[in-house]
């Protein structure tokens, strides 16, 4: 018997009928012409012959589409083809299910939009954290092969050193000798941290960051310049011979607004006139996955821009001032290249024993210099892990309020599910169908998402610190994060629409097709499912507010952690005289007639002077305890040093423990003096005794005698483990750089101008390049901690904002449904107030089981992120219990509106209707 | 709509008619109308789908049927077709008409042949 259902839907499937209706019609025509083939047979017709004349019935099949088209039931234009039955074609049943799911979404525009939106919310705050790990962890630098790549440090070579060591960076002489005498590099170069320089401009000297690079630097990153030229040999023969300068592509957009003739025009950076050769390749900053300088100069003009204590950096071993990035040769391995290095660090090690002494070298991947700036590439990754993983609560969020209306709105299409059925549509046919609805929701979502987070990562970016937009990492918003934001929106159709899917296939054939059947809502299973979302919602949002709370409790603490000295009254001004040309006689009596004219001023306390800003020193120069060189010889000691001024730890208030401060006594031509904080002599001298011994710093002729013991203060970051710190007196090294530190009574901020007035009066052409106050300068320090609070924050309101409209939307719904439970209580006399807390107490109790379970994994998320939280124990009560709290606030109004609601209802009316 | 015999002119004006007639004492599904026009006419007149249904469809838009789905105990659910009171005044009217029409045929060949 042939199926006849088929034969009929071929011949209506090009009139374009309103699928229900066409639905309805093939089935009754089907029927008709199975009975027709069931008479004939039963009259004594063979199947062969009965067949052909039921066939017959068809044959003028034009009659069919002229009669309903001239009915109307058949538009006459819109060919489309509509069933529900599978052609045979994969691709053409999928996109005629597409199109079917698109009119069916126009249907119903209230629901689309809302569901559109609450997917768009979820994938993009998804697309906005997964740009930040596009960025920076998956494309932190943008050079050809980053692979190939490896940084190569200066480490100590003791065996019992551990990490104390550190990686440091090598001398000039150094890696001079490992690029000509290593085997396993195709390119070596090294380049400086991004340093402080002074552009000089018609509108007055401007802070810029800038790197000494060796002249092969771009070569070994394998880049190619956006405009004009790299450097060429040379530039990199003789010292102070090629005033050539590479702008970075930001800066030349930022700072010079994008000039088409930027290339050939000078620059006056720090006194010296530079020519600019080229721009940078648009997105690249350096070998730095968040900061980089705005300008590339010849290591060889080192004597032109570096401070005068630094001029010899390219002639003298004992300065470590450059990091070496390096490319490996074809097929040679990162510990191939590490031992052929170390060979001839050993060769170094014996020709240079003063400055080479128990050092060696490591090769690293060139990740490990990349994420050095931001807790190294474990910390990154385990920063964007957590908040993709918050991000990842959201959406699932936002996917069940998805799920829950997609069960809702199975009800209302109960029998058009049915007649699918019924005319032979499998189950799994209906399942990809409303699927397909599924996924064009998530597509409309992924689309208005990618849009969010586009928007997002602006809004994020925007918050950058003024002074250096040039110089931060930009959004990489590429073809990455689309095909991430695409999979993420099809992942997401799926997860929101599988089970309202199967679901609506079980429907039950007979059940749905009753015209009589009044629409009696979910069945029992989907309530239970609606209800697990719910608590499922009610949890995942408790864990994404109690993260929040965590680290805006910690980064409160943060505010409070002590960092050893006193912000409150605390304000920097850091300049450079030599930048301005002064030389060292004229720079020692403008830091002497600066800190009198200070510290005068009313309102004033102390003002002393400091080579170091706050938090910007790392343990960088080892020293030598006298006497202990020949026991200790294979230990390398490393400390921070810091060059002061009289009256610096008076400024800082910094108690000095034992011993004596500096005193006008100290000058050059006496007995070398230094101050070592309590931290360095408990940990060399025990027993006591640091006073009176003496130490050398690395690159120092002369031992120095230890005068004092100072507090301990944090000189890396707030709240680090303690460290070494050797403080120097100004007037027995001199330094071209430095900072003023200013103690006001008041709050600083209404000194700052008074003090910038006294500078430019002492030294005209003098640039302030930065000034600080106290706030200002733990602000700076705290500023990724702030970043990721802000978006933890945002993420943790957004669940809450979705959760409590999933619970509105669930409670409400709840209440539609037992209408005529509700109407038949109130009949039999139940009070509005019975009722009101009838539906709040079930309510509720879904919450509270919510609650429970959120607490628990909160509790477990917690523990993972400890380690970075200040001083916050993960089990932090005010947070979990603040976050709960909020949570039951919200959920209660969530409930409470429809609770009302029903408490409302006239008894009559909710009997009729319900 | 088909014609064979008699003269298909003739069949496609008292369609309408034949199936309203069908219809007046009891709702009847698609495939009942057709056998019974098919039995009742001797197998003078035959209804295929291909016309029956169109024509069903244009008698409910125009509100002289209603088709609903019914179901019944042991059997398959079926649509079935039922006069609206609008259905049963044009019957009348086109009832009268028609038999007028025979009338006035019956009389002019009676004159003819007599």
């Amino acid at each position: 018997m042939p199926d006849w259902k088929n034969e009929i839907r071929k011949r209506l499937e090009a009139l374009g009928i309103e699928p229900a209706r066409e639905i309805g019609m093939i089935e009754e025509l089907s029927q008709h012409l199975e009975q027709h083939y069931e008479d004939l047979l039963s009259g004594g017709a063979d199947e062969k012959a009965a067949t052909e004349a039921v066939l017959g019935e068809l044959a003028n099949s034009d009659l069919l589409a002229s009669g309903l088209t001239s009915t109307g039931l058949a538009p006459k234009q819109d060919p489309e083809p509509q069933a529900a039955l599978p052609s045979g074609n994969p691709v053409r049943d999928f996109m005629r299910d597409l199109r079917h799911g698109l009119r069916t979404l126009r249907k119903t525009p209230g629901f689309s939009v809302f569901a559109v939106l609450t997917l768009a919310l979820g994938i993009g705050a998804s697309t906005t954290v997964f740009t930040i790990v596009n960025t920076l962890l998956l494309h932190p630098l943008p050079v050809e092969d980053p692979g190939g790549l490896v940084a190569i440090y200066t480490i100590s070579s003791a065996k019992n050193a551990g990490k104390s060591g550190g990686l440091l960076p090598s001398s000039y002489l150094n890696l001079k000798d490992y690029r000509s005498r290593n085997q396993v590099f195709s390119e070596l170069s090294g380049y400086t941290p991004p340093l402080v320089m002074t552009l000089k401009r018609s509108a007055g000297p401007q802070r810029i960051f800038g790197q000494l690079v060796t002249q092969n630097y771009f070569e070994t990153l394998g880049l190619r310049a956006a405009k004009g030229r790299f450097f060429f040999p040379s530039e990199n023969s003789t010292p102070g011979s090629a005033p050539v300068a590479v702008l970075s592509f930001a800066s030349w957009q930022g700072k010079f607004g994008g000039a088409p003739d930027i290339v050939g025009r000078a620059l006056e950076i720090n006194g010296a006139s530079f020519t600019v050769i080229g721009i940078a390749p648009k997105g690249f900053i350096g070998v730095s996955d968040v900061f980089g300088p705005d300008v590339w100069l010849p290591s060889t003009m080192a004597a032109q821009v570096l401070p005068a204590e630094l001029h010899n950096a390219l002639s003298d071993r004992g300065k470590p001032l450059f990091h070496a990035v390096a490319r490996l040769k074809p097929g040679v391995s990162g510990s191939t290249a590490q031992a052929n290095l170390r060979t001839i660090a050993a060769t170094l090690q014996q020709a240079y024993p003063r400055d080479n002494e128990s050092r060696t070298v490591s090769v690293q991947p060139i990740t490990s210099e990349l994420f050095s700036s931001t807790g190294g590439e474990n910390g990154i990754a385990f920063g964007s892990a957590g908040l993709l993983a918050i991000v990842g609560f959201v959406l699932l969020i936002a996917c069940s309020n998805v799920a829950n209306l997609l069960l809702a709105r199975i009800t209302a299409r109960k029998q058009e599910i049915s007649v699918r059925l019924a005319i032979g549509a499998s189950r799994g046919r209906v399942v990809r169908q409303l699927l397909a609805e599924s996924v064009l929701l998530g597509l409309l979502g992924g689309v208005a998402g990618f849009a969010i987070g586009y928007e997002g990562c602006q809004l994020l970016w925007s918050l950058r610190p003024p002074d250096v937009v040039d110089n931060l990492v930009a959004p990489r918003l590429d073809m990455t994060v689309f095909i991430f934001a695409f999979l993420v929106s099809i992942a997401t159709a799926f997860v929101f629409g599988v089970i309202p899917a199967i679901r609506a296939s079980k429907t039950d054939v007979i059940e749905g097709l009753r015209e009589e059947t009044r629409i009696a809502g979910l069945g029992t299973k989907s309530v239970m499912f609606g209800n697990a979302l719910l608590v499922g919602q009610v949890a995942l949002s408790l864990v994404a507010l109690v993260v929040a709370a965590l680290f805006l409790r910690s980064i409160q603490r943060a505010y409070q952690i002590d960092p050893g000295f006193d912000t409150r009254h605390l304000a920097v001004f850091m300049m450079n005289p030599e930048q301005a040309g002064y030389n060292e006689s004229r720079t020692k009596a403008f830091y002497r007639d600066v800190e009198e004219r200070v510290s005068t001023l009313p309102g004033i306390a102390q003002a002393s002077w400091a080579s170091n800003m706050p938090f910007w020193s790392n343990p960088s120069r080892g020293f030598a305890i006298e006497g202990r060189e020949q026991q200790r010889k294979s230990q390398a000691l490393m400390s921070v040093v810091n060059t002061v001024d009289l009256g610096y730890f008076k400024v800082m208030n910094v108690p000095v423990l034992k011993g004596r401060d500096f005193a006008d006594t100290d000058r050059q031509e006496s007995r070398p003096v230094a101050i070592v904080n309590d931290y360095l002599a408990r940990k060399y001298w025990p027993g006591g005794g640091a006073l009176g011994s003496r130490i050398r710093l690395s690159g120092d002729a002369q031992p120095r005698l230890v005068i004092g013991v100072v507090k301990t203060t944090n000189y890396t970051t707030l709240g680090e483990a303690p460290q070494a710190c050797v403080y120097l007196p100004l007037r027995q090294n001199f330094a071209s750089g430095m900072t003023l530190y200013v103690r006001s009574a008041a709050d600083p901020t209404s000194i700052l101008n008074e003090v910038q007035r006294e500078v430019r009066s002492v030294g005209p052409q003098l640039e302030i390049s930065d000034i600080r106050t106290g706030d200002k300068i733990i602000n700076q320090v705290l500023f990724i901690q702030k970043i990721g609070v802000g978006l933890l924050g945002v993420f943790g309101l957004l669940a809450l904002a979705l959760a409590s409209v999933g619970l509105y939307g669930i409670m409400a719904y709840s209440v539609h449904r037992r209408q005529r439970e509700i109407g038949v209580r109130m009949a039999m006399g139940a009070e509005q107030g019975a009722v009101l807390s009838l539906i709040l107490r079930r309510g509720m109790k879904l919450v509270g089981t919510g609650i429970a379970i959120g607490l628990v994994a909160s509790l477990l998320i917690a523990r993972v992120l400890a380690r970075m939280l200040y001083g916050l124990s993960p089990a932090d009560p005010i947070s979990l219990a603040g976050a709960s709290v909020v949570l039951i606030l919200v959920a209660f109004v969530a409930c409470y509106i429809p609770a009302r609601m029903a408490s409302r209802l006239d008894p009559m009316a909710a009997l009729r209707e319900g | 709509m088909e014609a064979e015999s008699p003269d298909r002119e003739w069949k496609k004006g008292s369609a309408e008619l034949l199936i309203l007639s069908l219809l007046e004492q009891q709702p009847r599904h698609g495939y009942d109308i057709c056998k019974l026009i098919t039995a009742r006419s001797g197998g003078a007149l035959t209804f295929h789908v291909t016309t029956l249904y169109p024509l069903l469809s244009r008698l409910e838009a125009r509100g002289l049927v209603q088709g609903r789905w019914v179901e019944k105990a042991d059997q398959r659910r079926r649509r079935y077709y039922s006069l609206t009171p609008s259905g049963r005044k044009v019957l009348a009217s086109q009832r009268k008409s028609w038999q007028d029409f025979v009338l006035a045929i019956g009389r002019v060949m009676g004159t003819e042949n007599a």
